[in-house]
């Protein structure tokens, strides 16, 4: 799992991700989150690295 | 036996429909009773269900003398019976060992394409005939047939093979144990009776009477989620593929399974409302409502039985108590998605099969009988885990359980990557022992995994399959060496041979000279893709078409390979 910085570019995802979920409702959140979490996990693929991820946001709770 | 729990067992006190004439076999009064002191069987098999049949025809097939008894006279679940219907590649050449494939496949039906849908749209097919792993064996990957056809074909070759005697309305009432043996008590219309037995084998299903008596721990955990089947003929046929819908717009946008099985018989089986109430669902107006709304209402319908289900999921924590070997239900039970249920009854049986029969031959030692529960529990634990997710995708929690469903459903509808999360049950496979005491595991090992009936050629050019050589072996270690063999390698085989139970045999290509009596032709490499092995290498296969281990040269592995797989030579370190 990658936790130091591998961003092409960190503010523009973040305005991105802020952005498509402007106009929608909390239910509609949760769905758009879901499906892009899924989206993500593919990209890595990696069971291992997709492990400690899930690890790690569990523990910054 | 009564089966008061109907939402969380396999019973059927709901059920209806009289389409299926099952066999009853005759109650014969045993030669026990009267006889005042208890008679010995060295095997005594608990349940004639499709666990126990196999086991007991396995054993009948070895020569292995046992006595199987069943509370009921007929097959199938108290007259009521469908159950099982998908039975995968390793059952079915495993039935083909026992003699009863060529029944199977006449009376079944084969499929191999698979449709998931999520409303009106298809999510996901496969086809399992452009899967790799289904190729080199002579079975193919599935046949659909209904649970007591086999049951009864398993019956037939018992009867025919004899060595093993079916008891039909023997009731085991009570059990006790110590260490010179087991002691049974059994009841029948004639009266009741004692017998003692070396090994008894519990395969009394999911209501086990020994697990409740022995205390055996066990795990469990059970779920809300409902089913009703109805097993019907149609006056129009639909496609012979498997059709699941996740969310099924006829059902409700609940789950529909769509099979068809022998005698032109479709077994649908609809998810039902949480906690819907059994008799409700079965109810046959209802029923008829449910299949107009899928099939329309014009389409003529016969009725041939109609069952509410529900589902848990239990695995013991060892496979053996004492002198008593638990298999098939009575030591998991998984809910019925990707047929891993009945399936991995019969790979249970066929594993004890030949390691009792090997030690009751006294051609391996006792302790070989553990490693049953070193590679079955693995397969047990595994077949749960895989089942229990796939309940939880079926039935998923409300809230963020849904979401994610719902996620993945939309995304595999546009994307290939999403297909996978899609889970309407993983069809079941042949089990790998990664851990067994049994098998000779080395760097990047095949030891352990099932190896498929593939055809070879014999030395006079006729065609021939692995089943066929392990038929030969007739319960002994069959060792495959492939490739030519030293003056010395020779030397040390038939030594080997000699003194193990185990019989060689060379196998070389189309133009190689043989250089033992026994040897076949792998005329396309099969053999040796199944085997997984190296050119010039050897493979010990088991009498369950397992590897027990394999190696490049005929050295010391081979020797310690040998002893591992007959319980000789100590826990695998
Ligand atoms: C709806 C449904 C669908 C399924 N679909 C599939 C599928 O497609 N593929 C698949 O592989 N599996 C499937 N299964 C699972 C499969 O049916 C079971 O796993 C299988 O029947 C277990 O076989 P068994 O021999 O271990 O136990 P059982 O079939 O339950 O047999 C137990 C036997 O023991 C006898 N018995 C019990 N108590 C006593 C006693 N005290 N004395 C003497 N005899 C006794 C009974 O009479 C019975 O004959 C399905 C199950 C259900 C409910």
């Amino acid at each position: 799992m990658i936790t130091t910085p591998n961003w092409q570019d960190a503010d523009t995802f973040y305005e991105q991700l802020l952005d498509a979920q402007a106009d929608l409702s909390p239910e509609q959140i949760q769905a758009f989150s879901a499906r892009l979490i899924l989206l993500l996990a593919n990209q890595m693929g990696d069971a291992r690295v997709l492990a400690d991820c899930i690890a790690a946001a569990r523990e910054a709770l | 036996m009564t089966y008061k729990e109907v939402a969380h067992t396999n019973g059927y006190e709901f059920t209806q429909g009289g389409g299926y004439e099952l066999p009853t076999y005759p109650f014969v009064p045993p030669p026990e009773i009267g006889s005042g002191a208890p008679a010995r069987h060295p095997i005594v098999i608990v349940g004639g269900g499709i666990t126990g049949l196999t086991l007991a025809c396995s054993l009948a097939r070895l020569g292995v003398p046992a006595i199987l008894i069943d509370e009921d006279d007929t097959v199938g679940v108290k007259g009521a019976s469908s159950r099982g219907i998908c039975y995968t590649q390793k059952s079915l050449e495993i039935f083909e060992r026992l003699g009863i494939y060529e029944h199977i496949a006449a009376k079944g039906v084969q499929w191999s394409v698979g449709r998931t849908y999520a409303g009106h749209d298809e999510v996901y097919s496969f086809d399992l005939r452009q899967q790799g792993g289904y190729r080199l064996s002579q079975q193919p990957p599935f046949i659909n047939i209904q649970q007591f056809y086999i049951e009864a074909f398993l019956v037939d070759r018992i009867n025919a093979l004899g060595h093993v005697q079916l008891r039909w309305r023997n009731r085991l009432t009570a059990f006790e144990q110590d260490e010179h043996g087991a002691l049974l008590s059994i009841e029948t219309p004639a009266g009741a009776y004692q017998v003692r037995a070396e090994h008894v084998i519990d395969a009394t299903g999911s209501a086990s009477p020994l697990r409740k008596w022995l205390q055996v721990p066990f795990d469990s955990k059970r779920g809300d989620d409902r089913w009703c089947i109805a097993d019907v003929r149609f006056t129009t046929r639909p496609p012979q593929e498997r059709h699941t819908w996740i969310e099924a717009p006829f059902n409700e946008n609940r789950a529909v399974w769509q099979h068809l099985m022998g005698d032109d018989v479709w077994r649908i089986d609809y998810q039902m409302a949480p906690n819907a109430d059994p008799a409700y669902v079965s109810r046959e107006d209802v029923v008829r409502e449910r299949l107009a709304r899928q099939f329309g209402p014009e389409v003529e319908v016969e009725i041939v039985w109609v069952g509410p289900y529900a589902y848990r999921s239990e695995c013991v924590h060892a496979m053996r108590h004492g002198r008593v070997f638990f298999m098939g239900d009575s030591a998991k039970v998984v809910s019925p998605f990707g047929a891993r249920g009945g399936n991995t009854g019969v790979a249970d049986a066929d594993n004890l099969a030949w390691k009792l029969a090997a030690v009751m031959r006294g051609r391996a030692a006792p302790a070989l009988l553990e490693s049953y529960g070193d590679e079955r529990l693995e397969a047990a634990r595994e077949n749960v885990r895989v089942t229990n997710r796939t309940a939880r995708f079926l039935r998923p929690a409300d809230g963020i359980e849904r979401t994610y469903r719902n996620a993945a459903i939309a995304l595999a509808k546009r994307h290939a990557f999403a297909r996978p999360l899609i889970n309407t049950g993983r069809m079941a496979v042949a089990n790998p022992y990664t851990r067994s005491r049994a098998c000779l595991y080395g760097e990047g090992s095949a030891a352990g995994q099932s190896v498929q009936n593939v055809a070879f050629a014999w030395a006079d050019g006729r065609e021939g399959r692995l089943n066929q050589l392990l038929d030969w072996a007739a319960g002994d270690l069959l060792l495959l060496c492939f490739g030519p063999l030293s003056r010395a390698d020779r030397k040390r085989l038939a030594g080997l041979s000699a003194t193990a139970p185990l019989r060689v045999v060379q196998v070389v290509g189309a133009d190689d000279a043989a250089q033992c009596l026994e040897h076949v032709r792998d005329l396309k490499g099969a053999l040796r893709d199944a085997c997984q092995a190296a050119a010039g290498g050897w493979a010990l296969v088991r009498p369950d078409a397992y590897l027990a281990a394999h190696g490049r040269a005929v050295n010391a592995d081979l020797v310690q390979a040998i002893g591992l797989a007959l319980g000789l030579t100590g826990v695998n370190a």
